[in-house]
């Protein structure tokens, strides 16, 4: 039992976070939100790091990094609300890993991981919330002869993407296609995000696509137990961000002639904010220490500290607003954008009452992390 | 990183548990598990009992008699013996007084005391709170004026837990005036026994005598028995205070107490009331964060780190969720909490005929002590350094 991260682990957090801080300042997001939320420049300069195939095997061209390395490098990337969608691509790419087809592993591992082939996950569906099995999109035909009809919903990086990875039923089951962009039969809406990245809705009329995962049940729910990870690491970076920010802002702002920080009601408030990132820190490291458990134990525990990090990152976003006063609901300071990110991570991967619901199916007769 | 437990750690425990299995005595453990009164007796004898096997003193180093061990081998005998249902053991002694007297205190004075401690043979008190110091502690205004070899001890102390059982108390006196107040306090080792001492039980609102005001007047204490320096105390008391930080969180008890709370739900019809299961729930996820959030700090502790950062959040939180376990037991027990029957605290109780409670202990034994278990509890968020002195520490590592 020890929460000591090694040398290289640290090695590649101060890589990331040096990247961040030179890369990242608030005024360039903002300029990046205005130029439609990707900006493929600064994907390439995430693959130079090696970021796009951190989880992908050496043989593609990955660095084989584990579930510990990939959360130190979203909390530094969630610190600067990383717009482009790098933990969608970890998760493709964790997908294609563990449950893809062959040929799909040797057709998308290396370029994905390469920073050549942005992905995307479309997954989820109109009307059906976070449910991880597809309702609409169905599959047709055999081999090469594979089509998809249906539609995905708040599919992020839809229009950017080449490669999208689509879920659909297929004689009945769960299955997994890779679909290319600008396939016959695909209409790719384009919208941002509350956080100002780039997302779509996407439809397919007898659209051509490949088998990627034959019985994909296993594979959605992995995606969605390690986006919950990867969300509760982006969400602690982005939490320590804020807090940092209002305590500077606390120290700096002047009323009745004194910095407000000295006024205890909201010192407390302050400390409270402290209290809901340290929770929400030690469950993200549970959670990240429980990607590789089996699928139950790994369920119960997403679902656990989905609902912290959820409780959290609405306090902390909301607190922060609120020590803050007018200036954080203005487009121009940066805590306004910290509020947003932080609710949009909430309501992404199953938000706090989905998760809770979860945890409430399976609580046993003893409770504990050894549970 | 790595969740798991190592195989010497879990071998460990598996010790502890074993020797706990078998020499924790059974009537005690169905009085812990189901919240019932522990009698002065009860107490001592699980003290004793750790004594005899040098545990008693579990955090203490070798050189002491104590076992030695590491901030994760404290916290493993910890969860064990909270997880077996063993009494909370009496701290004031063992965890308090006796790191003090190790770091400060002199060999002569080592001699005398730890023995008796380590043992369970000697019950102490803490004489720290006044009528007029709770949170602002360093007002304290117990006088100790030096005559001769002994000091003469004027004052009283109140909030004493257990203190109508104590053999000896340490005190927080005051030996100058001169300067802060901080700088004029001493820390005295006093008699229970001695002349001028007066105890007086006070009855709190769950009707039991908990805690106790100690009133010293003109008590002639022996010179030998100030700790170090005087005029050095209050470096002294917050040495202790920052010793054993982590236990305070009370996470293992609060482990064995969210499988209570969800036994007394199913008994109670409540187990698919979805309102009620998602409280639950709630309080699960949170009992799961704090231990995480303890394992962080022991994992630092061991590493010899300082974690002083998030150490000062563990009391917070580990308070607001004892007491978050005591109400929903309570609102799940419902109508059943409300008898007020100071016996159908004890264990054995059968009703009471006049009340016409004859069948309330049969059909939910359960239910008794849990009002009473609730209205306990308000005391943790309080005593300690209160939750809201702790928010101005912690503020104050963000702030300045």
């Amino acid at each position: 039992m020890d929460f000591d991260f090694s040398d290289d682990q640290i090695a590649l957090r101060e890589a990331v976070q040096r990247w961040a801080d030179k890369a990242y300042p608030f005024d360039a997001r903002r300029a990046r939100v205005a130029a439609g939320g990707l900006d493929a420049g600064v994907y390439r300069e995430l693959a130079e790091l090696g970021l796009c195939g951190l989880l992908a095997d050496a043989e593609h061209d990955g660095m084989d990094m584990g579930p510990v390395e990939a959360m130190l490098a979203m909390e530094a990337l969630g610190a600067v609300m990383l717009l482009e969608p790098l933990d969608q691509t970890l998760l493709a790419s964790a997908l294609l890993r563990s449950h893809g087809l062959a040929e799909a592993q040797a057709q998308w591992q290396g370029r994905i991981a390469r920073g050549e082939v942005i992905p995307a996950l479309a997954l989820h569906e109109r009307g059906q919330r976070y449910a991880t099995v597809p309702a609409q999109t169905q599959a047709q035909g055999s081999g090469d002869q594979i089509t998809l009809t249906g539609g995905k919903h708040v599919v992020r990086a839809a229009a950017q993407a080449q490669l999208l990875l689509v879920s659909a039923l297929y004689q009945g089951t769960p299955a997994l296609f890779a679909v290319t962009a600008g396939a016959s039969g695909m209409r790719v809406g384009r919208y941002a995000l509350q956080d100002g990245s780039a997302a779509g809705d996407v439809h397919f009329e007898a659209t051509p696509a490949t088998l990627v995962c034959a019985d994909a049940t296993q594979a959605l729910a992995m995606a969605q137990d390690l986006g919950v990870a990867l969300a509760c690491a982006r969400g602690v970076g982005a939490m320590e961000a804020t807090l940092r920010i209002t305590a500077e802002y606390l120290n700096t702002r002047k009323q009745f002639g004194v910095p407000i920080g000295q006024f205890q009601a909201l010192r407390h408030r302050l400390a409270d904010m402290k209290m809901a990132l340290e929770l929400a820190r030690s469950m993200s490291y549970y959670a990240t220490l429980k990607v590789q458990a089996p699928a139950a134990e790994r369920r119960q525990a997403m679902a656990r500290a989905k609902v912290q990090l959820g409780r959290s990152m609405r306090q902390v976003g909301q607190e922060a607003v609120q020590l803050h006063g007018g200036i954080a609901v203005t487009d121009e300071y940066v805590v306004g954008h910290y509020f947003k990110y932080l609710t949009q991570l909430e309501l992404s991967h199953g938000d706090t009452l989905h998760h809770l619901g979860a945890v409430s199916d399976s609580m046993q007769a003893s409770a504990g992390v050894f549970v | 990183m790595d969740l798991a437990f190592t195989t010497e750690e879990e071998a460990f425990r598996a010790e502890v548990r074993d020797w706990v299995g078998s020499n924790l005595p059974p009537a005690i453990a169905s009085k812990v598990h189901n919240a019932q009164r522990l009698t002065r007796d009860d107490m001592q004898r699980w003290a004793k009992i750790l004594g005899s096997k040098g545990w008693l003193g579990y955090g203490w180093p070798k050189a002491f008699g104590g076992p030695g061990w590491n901030a994760i081998q404290k916290h493993l005998f910890e969860e064990e013996c909270a997880l077996a249902g063993a009494p909370r053991i009496v701290p004031f002694g063992p965890v308090m007084v006796a790191p003090v007297i190790m770091a400060f205190g002199n060999e002569a004075q080592q001699k005398r005391f730890l023995p008796g401690i380590a043992s369970g043979e000697v019950w102490w008190s803490q004489g720290y709170s006044e009528p007029g110091s709770g949170s602002d502690l360093a007002s304290l205004k117990t006088r100790a004026e030096r005559d001769g070899d002994h000091y003469v001890v004027n004052g009283q102390k109140t909030w004493t837990t257990l203190g109508q059982y104590g053999d000896w108390i340490f005190c927080l006196v005051r030996t100058s005036t001169e300067g802060k107040p901080q700088t004029g306090i001493s820390f005295l080792l006093i008699d229970m026994k001695s002349p001028g001492v007066t105890v007086r039980p006070i009855r709190l609102i769950d009707g039991e005598c908990e805690v106790n005001e100690v009133w010293f007047d003109n008590v002639r204490v022996p010179a030998d028995q100030l700790i170090g320096e005087e005029n050095k105390g209050w470096s002294y008391a917050k040495f202790l205070l920052a010793h054993e930080r982590t236990n305070i969180a009370d996470v293992n008890r609060s482990k064995r107490e969210l499988e209570r709370l969800k036994r007394i739900a199913e008994l109670e019809g409540l187990a698919q009331d979805w309102r009620f299961r998602d409280q639950v729930a709630e309080l699960e996820v949170e009992i799961v964060a704090l231990e995480m959030l303890v394992l962080r700090v022991l994992s630092a502790e061991r590493a010899g780190k300082q974690s002083l950062d998030i150490a000062g959040l563990l009391k917070i939180r580990g308070s607001e969720i004892q007491q978050r376990l005591t109400e929903l037991m309570m609102l799940a027990a419902g109508p059943s909490a409300l008898p007020f029957v100071f016996e159908a605290m004890d264990a054995g109780w059968q009703g009471d005929a006049t009340a016409g409670l004859e069948g309330f202990a049969g059909n939910a034994p359960h239910c008794a002590p849990l009002a009473a278990s609730y209205f306990n509890m308000r005391k943790v968020s309080i005593y300690g350094g209160s939750n809201e002195v702790q928010r101005n520490i912690v503020a104050q590592t963000l702030l300045g």
